[in-house]
């Protein structure tokens, strides 16, 4: 069966009741007058989801600042326990040093005196 | 260099209000859903308007998505199990309009029991005067697909008015 469709149905051989119907249809179908009432409630529902979208926007932004200062505490957190553990290694090994000096001073001393002692003994 | 075309939406709203409230009444055959349709189809359109480039691509748009979204709400409704067709013969059997005659309402009336892609391809040619390359590229399908709808929609309708509709339509 042939469907095709065309735009001239007087070349397609239709008749002067297939254009009447067709004028009938044309007629039946002219656009409505929308209501009048559809105009208000579209630009309320337009003001009413603006405002809802910038609340959400605001919202996110708060989200987003909030994140922001809790990663910013978080990693300041983090490098403040970073740098206090390297500068209590620090103050350890300083610790270290000193006693190591002491130790070597007191060596030395008592080496020194060691070397004193052997010397008298020599001499006697 | 041209300088861009600054959509108005209040202005686009009254120009096309008539048109897409039109569409999606005889689309749903329901003037309550036709208005739900035309009010998101309006809102849809606010949040596209930095897309939309010009008068006719506006036009265009409306249309398109005016037969789309209308498709959507029946789509939604048989979901939901209301059945439309009774609705749709309730809300024909009262007076819709002053200003039209009993033969243009029992037209409406036919139309609204035409398949779906058969009822958006003749509402586009009769209600706005699309040719079906027009047709098609508003409904997004083949030419050859509108056409055949054309056809078959046309018949169809002929067919149930002159069995319908014979004491209106001479000839039948």
């Amino acid at each position: 069966m042939d469907f095709e469709w065309t735009d001239q149905p007087e070349k397609a051989g239709s008749s002067e009741q297939d254009r009447e119907f067709e004028l009938e249809l044309r007629r039946a179908m002219e656009r409505r007058p929308a209501p009048p009432s559809l105009k208000r409630r579209i630009m309320q529902k337009r003001s009413s989801q603006r405002t809802a979208r910038q609340r959400t926007t605001v919202i996110w932004w708060q989200r987003l600042a909030a994140s922001l200062l809790i990663g910013a505490v978080l990693a300041g957190g983090f490098g403040w326990r970073q740098m206090e553990e390297r500068r209590k290694g620090e103050e350890a090994k300083q610790q270290v040093m000193t006693a190591l000096r002491i130790t070597n001073q007191v060596l030395n001393n008592m080496n020194r005196k060691l070397a004193e002692h052997d010397r008298s003994d020599n001499g006697k | 260099m041209a300088q861009r075309w600054q959509p108005d939406f209040e202005q686009l709203v009254d120009e096309h209000q008539s048109m897409v409230f039109s569409l999606a009444w005889r689309m749903t055959g329901d003037r309550g859903l036709a208005e739900e349709v035309a009010q998101d189809v309006f809102l849809e359109l606010d949040r596209h308007m930095e897309r939309i480039e010009s008068p006719e691509h506006a036009l265009n748009w409306l249309r398109r998505v005016s037969v789309s979204r209308s498709a959507d709400a029946l789509r939604r409704r048989r979901v939901r199990g209301v059945d439309l067709w009774v609705e749709i013969e309730d809300k024909h059997g009262a007076p819709v309009e002053e200003r039209q005659s009993p033969l243009e309402t029992r037209l409406e009336q036919l139309l609204s029991t035409l398949p779906e892609a058969q009822r958006a391809a003749l509402v586009l040619r009769y209600q706005e005067d699309l040719t079906p390359e027009e047709i098609a590229a508003a409904v997004e399908a083949p030419l050859a697909t509108v056409k055949s709808n054309l056809h078959r929609g046309l018949k169809l309708l002929r067919a149930k008015a002159s069995t319908h509709l014979k004491e209106f339509i001479r000839g039948l």
